[in-house]
Parts: C-alpha cells; structure tokens; sequence
C-alpha cells in the first residue's frame, strides 16, 4: 500500500469512526449481538483476559449446543468506570440487543443504569455487590453470587472439610491483605463467623497486612506465635507466594491453609512460583462444575482456541462468562426475537438445568430481582500442581486433604 | 476577547446547546464526561494554574462532595440540592486545613502535593471504614425511572445531566473569567510567578493561597455532588484513587495551565482522543488490549513535548485570538 492510499484508507477509517456515533443506521441481522464489557487493560487485565476467553469460545459451542447464532461485539473497559459507561452506550448505538459483564462491581452498576436507562438487558458474569440487583431493576439479570453469600459459602465449606476429614481445629489465625477487598471480606467474615456455631475453631488473632508488602517476615511470626492450629488467609496472588515462602523459611507448619473465598492461592503463578509448597492449600470460592456436560464441551472448545492455556486456571472467569452468554442465547432462542423488552421477559422465564451450564449451582433460575440463587463455592485445593475441587462431594474430583501431609503441632 | 473570539465562543455554545438535538445516547455520555472533566479541571486550575499551588489529590474532594450529597440522599431522601450545600462547606473545611496546615508550616511545591495526595489516601482509607456509607462495598444511590425530569431530586433523561454539566463548565467559566480579571486573580498569578516577590509587593500570600484552596475545592465538591447522582454509586476505592486526581488535572495539562479554555479544550482532546482511538482501533479491525492506551501515551507525550505550555495557547495564536493567560 502507497502512502497516499495508506493515508486514504485512514481518513477513511476516521470518518467512519467520526460519523458512527451521529446514528448511522446499520443493517440488521439475524444474530443475536452479544455487547461484552469485559477490563482487558488497565489493573483488571489479566482477569478481563481470562474472562474474555469464555467468550470467545461461546458462538461457537452455543452454536452447536443450541442452534443460535451469536455475535459477540467486544468492548475494553479499561478498568474505568467512566470508560464502562461509555463503551455500553457505544455497544447499544452499534445494535448489541444484549450486555454481559463486567467482571468489577463499580463498573458493572455504571453499565446496569446505561442497561435500564436504554431497556437492554444486561446479564452479569461476575460483580458481587449485592445492591445491583437491589435496585428495582428490570434489565438487570446476574448469575453470579453475591458477596454475603460468597462469604457464607466460604465459611460453609470450611465446616464441611472438618466433618469430611474427621478434624477438629481449635484455633485460627486470620490474616488479611488491607485493601478495599481485603477489608471488605475481613468485615463480612467477623460478622458472619460468631453466629456459625457448626464451625469448631476460634479466632485467636487478626492479621492485616499490606497486599504490596515485599516482605512478611514480622507477619508470619506473629501468626506462627498464636499457636494456632490453621492459618485463615484472605490474600491476593504476590503476597500469597511471598507468605508462603515466609511460612517455609519460618517452619511454620499448620494444619492447613483455607481461604473462605479470594484469589491467589489457585492461580497459576501461586503453583508455578511456588511447586511443590503451593500444594494442600484450600480456597473456598466461586468454581466451575468440573463434572458438568457443558463443562467438557467448553474444556475442548478451549483447549483448541487455547492449546498452551489450562482451562484450571481460567475456570471461574471462563465458566460464568460462558454461562451469561448462554443466558442470552437460550432466551434468544426461547423469545425468536431480538427485542430487547421481549428477551428480558424471555430471561426472566429462564430455567438453564446444570447438564447446561458451566459454573458450579443448580439450575439457573432468575428470581424477582433478576438474581440466581444457589450458585455454589467449591473447595478448591492444589493437588498435584492443579487446583482441584474437593467438595462439595457431588462434584469432587478428589479427596480434600487436610490437616496437610507437613502438619506438625508446634 | 476580541471580536472573532467572541464569535468563536458564540458559535461553541451554540452547537453545545443544541448538540442533544442532533446527537445520540453515546456522544451525550461522552459530551457529559468531557464536561465534567472540564469543569472539574477548571476547579483544579484557580488552585494550580491561578495560584500556583499543585494538588495531585482533588479526587479527596470530588468523594467527599459525591458521598456527603449521596448519603444524605440515601439515608434521609434529601435532594442533591440540600446535599450539595453540606458538601461544599466539608470539602471547603478539608481544603482549609490542607491550605492551613500546607501555608502556615511553609510547605510548598512537591511537598504540598504529597500532603495533599496523603489527605486524598487516608479519606479513601477513611471511607472504607464507615458502614454507614457502604463501607468499601460502595454506595447505591436508589435509580428511579428516568424519563421524567425531577430537578428537586436531579433525576431524569441523559440531555438533563447534559445541560446541568453544561451550564457548570459555563458557570466556571465565566466566574474564572472574572477572578482572572479581579483582584485575586492578579494577586494568584502574582503568587504563582514569584511568591517572595509578591509578599515583598505587600500581598498577604497565606491569605490569597487560602482563597484559592477553598474555592478550588468548593467548585470540586460541586462535580462531586453531580458524579454522585449521574453514576449513582460509590466506591471508596474508585473515587478517591488517585488515578481520579490524574484524570483531573491531565486536562488542564494538556489543554493550557492558567489558561480560561485550557481545562475546556484538554478534556475535549483527552475524551475524544482516547474514544477517538478506540472507534479507529475497531474501524481497522484491531482487537489487542492495551494498544489504544500505547497510542494514547504516544500522543500525550508528543503534546507535551511539541506543545510544553499546553494546546491553547498555541491553538489561540493560530486563530488569531488574544492569549488567555
């Protein structure tokens, strides 16, 4: 290509970007068009990205799994809410008849009201604020927990450990990283915990920390003098590494690590950093049903679109990204139309059984504010360099492990 | 102003005020953001482009002002109107005890806003704290119907958050004008050339600095109260974050420090640049995370390094308007 044709393709290009916004009226398809509001930059990427892949894989299996043409129209968020409210208004002018994401709560919220405002619906994938679907909203639908009952699960599942392994642990040590998410989990966890009397242990101590701590030798040792028999850890992905490594370097051997639901401990940097020292550890979150149908025909959908990738890794973001999209395609296919007012009504007539679905939870049915309840946590532990679902036993792939093999009462 | 810019500035308000006419949902959100970013970049500007005082933590006063008017909202059903009376005189307090503790120890330039991102940092760590504000799980201002205008409640369709943003940059605008043109604002820029200089000419510094703090952050609290009801939900964590103060100030960067149409023409540029390069990126069918925020970078520091005082000064000259600073 000449300069001159180069930089007329570019004007080009300019006009019609400048001009699309001013309503230019595009042709309407038979598709279904799927708006995705997903952080693919900005701090949020590597989730964004890891969401993004289920759906990417979705027209496809939909296609073959319900018959339904969809078209994704993919939009960056970048993070910003400001952005997320923007690219939702931009995605409804292009003709999206429906939204998935967006993966924060904060972004998530400024999208439902561009939803509501425009009567399209919105389908989350992951946001946990409990108020977005407390709204009164009608075009707002969520199959994802929300964050009380993330934390309720979490704590659930503990107790549920302790029955399965015969163990009675006495004692805790909390440690938490200070930020927004940390605080917010440390605050629903001292809430909850006092009124859960199935659960054996006390809290002997609580510690916060900072998740950008590159050392956490004074932290560590605080915990290991409680004496406590496990350590409850709500933690990110660095300072998890740099915690365990600090709990080697210090012989600190406890019962066990549980998280009642955060990131890090199952991510694939936690076991790539940390072989065979990252194994035992539990977390107690948000999973995908590894015994479902849908689950092996979206693993093989991955592994080809994804052949380096482990699907272990990008479960959750994969599977209640995938499952929103489905939503849409099953009412799609339910209402045969793409009115907006018609697929809402479609959604909120949705009945998806658990062969259908990708995350973990019974059958995906809306509720009068849009949410669906019975979405499940899952006991997920590092066995063998994978994070592994243990319980609940129904879809256990393998036996929880607990008190770790290293266990020593100090 | 000489004659072509008033025709100019004319000609600008015209095509604002009519722009809901002619304009989609999507080109409203993005009239509405550059806007605020406007108008908050104004704000920001008596205090560093007026006064020469450089805060990197005006995102302190956009929360406090969002949360005081939304939780008085959410908790007692108090219109914005009420609210936003309480968020200007808690967020004039902050600024008074930052300018206070700031100009009465002698702490300036690199120091001042270090002390003034530290105040934003520990509100945001504050607000995480209080429940009665959502705590770190935010706070959701009930969303009613939006068809009907409801100026007690400032509820209703996109063009009236439009036109209510529309009528604060002007507003700013025009009583930026004015300071620039008073006593204060000859006394600010005085301060902001040489502050020995100009105490030595007998202006009382702490005095006129003081000024410029309160009012900056009055205006802010005010594009606090409007984010608040626009969003209408709050997260400590996104507010108060710094990235927010950066946002701010990139505007009046970019567009022309101490200048009148600065701010105004910095957060046109950035807005549009920024979706501009996204709408470009899709044209040509480039789907890479990241890439719009590379070229955004680019573009940003070849302003910075072609344009060192900013694209209005220069864009002025070209259009034969007289310079604003």
């Amino acid at each position: 290509m000449k300069r001159r044709q180069f930089n007329q393709a570019l004007a080009a290009a300019g006009i019609a970007a400048g001009l699309a916004p001013f309503g230019i009226v595009r042709a309407q398809s038979q598709k279904l068009k799927v708006g995705v509001l997903l952080p693919r930059s900005g701090v949020q990427a590597l989730i964004g990205q890891s969401c993004q892949k289920g759906a990417d894989l979705a027209p496809a299996v939909i296609r073959q799994v319900l018959g339904v043409d969809i078209e994704l129209m993919n939009a960056d968020t970048e993070s910003n809410a400001d952005t997320a409210r923007t690219r939702a208004e931009r995605l409804i002018q292009e003709g999206a008849h429906v939204l998935v994401g967006a993966f924060d709560s904060g972004h998530t919220a400024a999208i439902a009201q561009v939803a509501e405002q425009r009567g399209i619906p919105h389908i989350i994938n992951v946001a946990a604020a409990p108020q977005i679907t407390e709204q009164g909203y009608k075009f707002v639908f969520r199959n994802f927990p929300t964050a009380i009952d993330l934390t309720r699960n979490g704590l659930a599942l503990m107790g549920e450990i302790f029955r399965t392994t015969n163990t009675v642990p006495r004692s805790a040590v909390f440690m938490h990283v200070n930020d927004t998410f940390g605080q917010a989990m440390a605050k629903g966890v001292g809430a909850m915990l006092p009124h859960l009397d199935f659960l054996p242990f006390k809290v002997l101590d609580t510690i916060a920390y900072d998740p950008a701590a590159k050392d956490l030798t004074v932290e560590v040792s605080k915990a290991k003098a409680t004496n406590a028999d496990f350590l409850m850890l709500v933690c990110r992905l660095n300072d998890a590494i740099i915690l365990r490594r600090e709990m080697a370097k210090q012989r600190w051997n406890p019962m066990g690590i549980i998280s009642p639901g955060s990131p890090g401990l199952y991510e694939e940097q936690y076991t790539k950093a940390l072989g065979p020292l990252a194994e035992y550890a539990i977390c107690n979150t948000v999973w995908f049903n590894p015994k479902s149908e849908m689950t092996k025909t979206v693993g093989a959908a991955f592994r080809q679109q994804n052949p380096k990738d482990m699907l272990d890794f990008h479960g959750t973001n994969v599977g209640y990204t995938f499952d929103a999209i489905m939503i849409a395609a099953d009412a799609f296919r339910r209402a045969r139309t793409t009115d907006p007012k018609a697929l809402a009504d479609a959604i909120r007539q949705t009945d998806i059984p658990v062969s259908r679905r990708m995350s973990l939870g019974g059958p995906i049915r809306f509720n009068p504010k849009g949410q669906v309840e019975g979405n499940l946590s899952a006991a997920i532990q590092n066995l063998k360099g994978r994070p592994t679902v243990t319980l609940p036993a129904e879809y256990a792939e393998a036996k929880v492990v607990f008190p770790s093999p290293g266990y020593k009462k100090t | 102003m000489n004659r072509r810019a008033q025709t100019l500035l004319a000609l600008l308000a015209l095509a604002l005020l009519v722009l809901p006419a002619f304009a989609s949902n999507y080109v409203m959100s993005v009239a509405t953001l550059i806007l605020f970013f406007a108008f908050t970049g104004q704000a920001w500007n008596v205090m560093m482009g007026f006064a020469g005082q450089l805060s990197l933590g005006h995102s302190l006063y956009v929360g406090v002002g969002a949360y005081t008017a939304a939780g008085l909202f959410f908790h007692y059903g108090l219109g914005p109107w009420a609210g936003l009376w309480l968020a200007i005189l808690l967020c004039v307090l902050l600024g008074a005890a930052i300018g206070f503790l700031a100009f009465r120890f002698g702490i300036s330039g690199v120091y001042f806003a270090l002390l003034t991102i530290a105040f934003a940092e520990f509100t945001r760590i504050g607000f995480d704290h209080i429940d009665w504000l959502g705590g770190p799980g935010g706070l959701f201002i009930k969303v009613a119907q939006r068809d009907q205008i409801d100026l007690l409640n400032f509820r209703g369709p996109p063009a009236m958050y439009y036109y209510a943003m529309l009528a604060l940059a002007a507003g700013a605008l025009a009583l930026c004008a004015w300071l620039l043109r008073s006593r204060a604002g000859y006394y600010w820029q005085a301060i902001r050339e040489d502050e020995e200089a100009a105490q030595a000419l007998g202006i009382n510094t702490f005095r006129w600095k003081m000024l410029a703090v309160i009012l900056s952050a009055a205006m802010t609290a005010v594009s606090g109260v409007f984010f608040a009801f626009y969003y209408n939900n709050l997260f400590p964590e996104q507010i108060f974050h710094i990235s927010r103060s950066i946002e701010i100030i990139l505007g009046p960067i970019i567009g022309g420090i101490g200048t009148l149409f600065g701010p105004i023409l910095g957060a046109a540029v950035l807005t549009l640049l920024a979706d501009g390069i996204t709408e470009l990126m899709s044209a040509f069918g480039i789907e890479i995370p990241g890439v719009k925020q590379v070229f955004y970078g680019i573009v940003l520091l070849v302003v910075i390094m072609f344009l060192p005082n900013g694209i209005w000064p220069t864009l002025a000259r070209r259009l034969g308007i007289a310079r604003q600073r």
